[in-house]
């Protein structure tokens, strides 16, 4: 199933290399967890990063469906 | 003493008198200094039912014992006055450089009070203060001021000053430092220009002692040594600023998008930090000794919106930008630099434009009464109605009342996106609810300054909190509101300070920052009395609130974000749960009906 990883700002530079933007569409196996996804990536699955799972606050362990929307960014801001 | 001056300069602008007075030791310890102090004076000096542009109203320069200390960030300063805006109490917070050459000149505050007969300035060069002439000046743009003002003085003195925006008393007038820096909220610029103070200016080598110099100087240290480990691995306020964050409130659907009708703004991608990084940004630009470094300096070099200056701030983007349809980003800049030559708040500027343009598209508002199509996403209709606000020009003398004033004006509340009649910041709370009820209780009306619980909503710090969940946010927005009147008070930055305020129980336990404010002043803190001095100035503020009529019917947002679900993204269908939340809030601090208990009171010793 197709989902697809959106990595905000400094978590830009995780994507695959090719990347255009901040959002990439990638290939993964039924049952696939936001975990198996980022792991590959470097994204660190610790309190450090917030995931969202189609815009909702998620864990790592959330499994996905096919056309998933995956957002990380690191968990340390201001506005 | 240490850490504090423990002196204010009074300037009796009615009289051009200008005098130097003590503070009283026990009023530092119980207030700790900038934001506490000044409400301190404010309260016993002010009637609360002043009308803010007279000259009985008075304006307060404040900052705090961390103020142009080693501790990292130590380079904040408050305006603290009755706001024009609100009715209720402003507290606008800036950095920059002349917080610490202010704190270096000498006092911990400045009193400006009555009204002056010709428009003058302040030269404050240690106890060696003048009111001078400033006919000169009047009408002139922050830029010209500023160096206008540092010919004249001193080539290494700091600006503080007003646009024609603050001479010309529109509501959402900022006090401008540095040319680029903003004590930006709740009409500030408006309160000085009534008092016709065109600019301060300040220098000086007079600098407390720490109570406990190496000790200050080691923990000092160690801090900025932990700020620049996450600096170093690429911390994005060092790579973007705030620019980042409109992707991440996009994803949460709660970017501000046409006037908060949306909270998904597609046009996203092009006015981000990294297009700002990609296009228009020179460097990263700190403010004095900040081992952070989160500001901007960028250049549209040729076009029409050719410019030069500081930001945008992701607040700006949220406001002039998405809020109005914009995805231009040269456009946006221009607005950013118009604001600050003209000395606007971008926040209710933006906003005020956006709930024209929604007018406008809805034919409440035509172009006879505009003077000009106001269509969503035309950049220059938004530089032309900035530029209208700050001179007072045509419709831009109506909108220079802010979007309160506009919305009841045509009879469509609905439209102003405001509490206290102060615009929102850039969090749509309709999916951020702990951020709505911040909004209705905050002292100075909507702000994200005071209490960010985004923090943990948004970002995950120090732990998340699910942003459309109304579950626990009483207790998190009252103990943010608390941390931050602390942070405020001792005259250091949010983006530093918020890494040692709270426990990952989301406890506030200021451990960190009260060993700073004991080895710098020898006041001998427990954590327990530092927050318990931070309940007490929050709590005065809210009296202060009380007197001058805005208290517990005026804790509420406007219409909109009560009754109009958001259309679309993570936050479809939901409004601000606020009926759940308020009497949470008001029973967690001891507020029957909004009013503060007289047990607390007495426990606060108030």
């Amino acid at each position: 199933m197709r989902v697809r990883v959106k990595l905000i700002a400094n978590y830009m530079k995780l994507l695959p290399p090719g990347t255009k933007g901040n959002t990439v569409e990638l290939e993964v196996a039924a049952g696939a967890t936001i975990g198996a996804v980022l792991m590959p990536l470097g994204v660190p699955l610790d309190d450090s990063t917030v995931l969202l799972l189609n815009g909702y606050q998620a864990e790592a362990d959330a499994l996905l469906s096919e056309g998933d929307v995956i957002t990380a960014f690191s968990a340390i801001a201001g506005g | 003493m240490y850490g504090w001056h423990g002196r204010l300069l009074r300037v009796d602008l009615t009289h051009q008198k200008v005098s130097i007075e003590t503070i009283d030791p026990k009023l530092l310890k119980d207030y700790i200094g900038g934001r506490g102090l000044a409400i301190r004076y404010l309260y016993d000096e002010v009637d609360p039912q002043v009308e803010p542009l007279s000259p009985e109203n008075k304006l307060i320069f404040t900052t705090g014992p961390l103020t142009a200390t080693t501790a990292p960030t130590g380079n904040r300063y408050m305006v603290v006055t009755k706001s024009p805006l609100t009715g209720a109490l402003a507290h606008s917070n800036s950095g920059g450089d002349f917080p610490t050459w202010m704190k270096r000149s000498g006092f911990d505050m400045y009193i400006f009070e009555g009204r002056a007969e010709r428009p003058v300035y302040v030269w404050v060069n240690e106890d060696a203060v003048e009111i001078r002439p400033a006919d000169h000046l009047w009408g002139k743009e922050v830029p010209e001021t500023t160096e206008t003002l540092l010919a004249e003085t001193h080539p290494e003195a700091k600006v503080a000053c007003i646009g024609p925006a603050g001479e010309k008393l529109a509501l959402m007038a900022a006090i401008m430092n540095d040319k680029h820096r903003a004590a930006a909220r709740s009409g500030v610029g408006a309160v000085m220009g009534s008092k016709n103070l065109k600019a301060v200016v300040a220098m000086g080598r007079k600098n407390p002692a720490f109570y406990d110099d190496a000790g200050m100087r080691a923990l000092s240290v160690e801090l900025s040594k932990e700020v620049g480990v996450d600096v170093k691995k690429g911390s994005n306020l060092r790579i973007y600023g705030t620019a980042y964050v409109p992707q991440v409130t996009n994803a949460l659907g709660i970017l501000p998008t046409r006037n908060f009708q949306s909270g998904v703004f597609e046009g996203v991608d092009k006015i981000d930090g990294v297009a700002l990084k990609n296009t228009y940004l020179i460097t990263h630009k700190p403010c004095y000794r900040c081992p952070i470094s989160c500001g901007r300096l960028t250049e549209v070099p040729e076009g029409k919106y050719a410019g030069k200056g500081e930001g945008p701030e992701y607040e700006t983007i949220a406001s002039l930008g998405s809020a109005c349809g914009l995805d231009d980003l040269a456009g946006l800049l221009k607005a950013n630099y118009r604001c600050n030559e003209l000395g606007l708040d971008t926040i209710s500027t933006g906003l005020t434009i956006s709930a024209a343009m929604e007018m406008y598209e809805k034919g409440i508002l035509t172009d006879e009464q505009t003077g000009m199509p106001l269509r969503f996403g035309d950049a220059d209709a938004v530089i032309e109605m900035v530029n209208r606000i700050g001179y007072r020009q045509g419709f831009g003398d109506v909108l220079a009342e802010g979007s309160y004033r506009l919305a009841e004006r045509y009879d469509h509340p609905e439209m102003s996106i405001t509490a206290r009649k102060q615009e929102f910041p850039g969090y749509d709370p309709r999916g951020s609810q702990g951020m709505g009820l911040l909004y209705a209780t905050s002292n100075k009306g909507a702000s994200h300054m005071e209490g960010d619980v985004a923090y943990e909503e948004v970002f995950g710090v120090p732990v998340k909190s699910d942003p459309l969940s109304t579950e626990g946010k009483a207790e998190l927005v009252a103990r943010f509101q608390d941390a931050f009147a602390l942070i405020d008070s001792g005259g250091i930055c949010v983006f530093f300070a918020i890494r040692y305020v709270f426990t990952k129980e989301r406890m506030v336990w200021p451990v960190r920052l009260t060993q700073l404010l004991n080895l710098t002043t020898g006041a001998n803190y427990t954590p327990e009395e530092a927050m318990q001095a931070a309940e007490r100035v929050y709590t005065l503020e809210r009296l202060f609130l009380l007197k001058a009529g805005s208290g517990p019917e005026q804790d509420t947002l406007s219409p909109r974000l009560l009754t109009e679900p958001l259309p679309e993204g993570p936050a479809k269908g939901r409004v601000v749960e606020l009926d759940k939340m308020l009497p949470e809030y008001y029973a967690y601090r001891n507020w029957p009906g909004g009013i503060p208990a007289p047990e607390k009171l007495v426990a606060l010793g108030l």
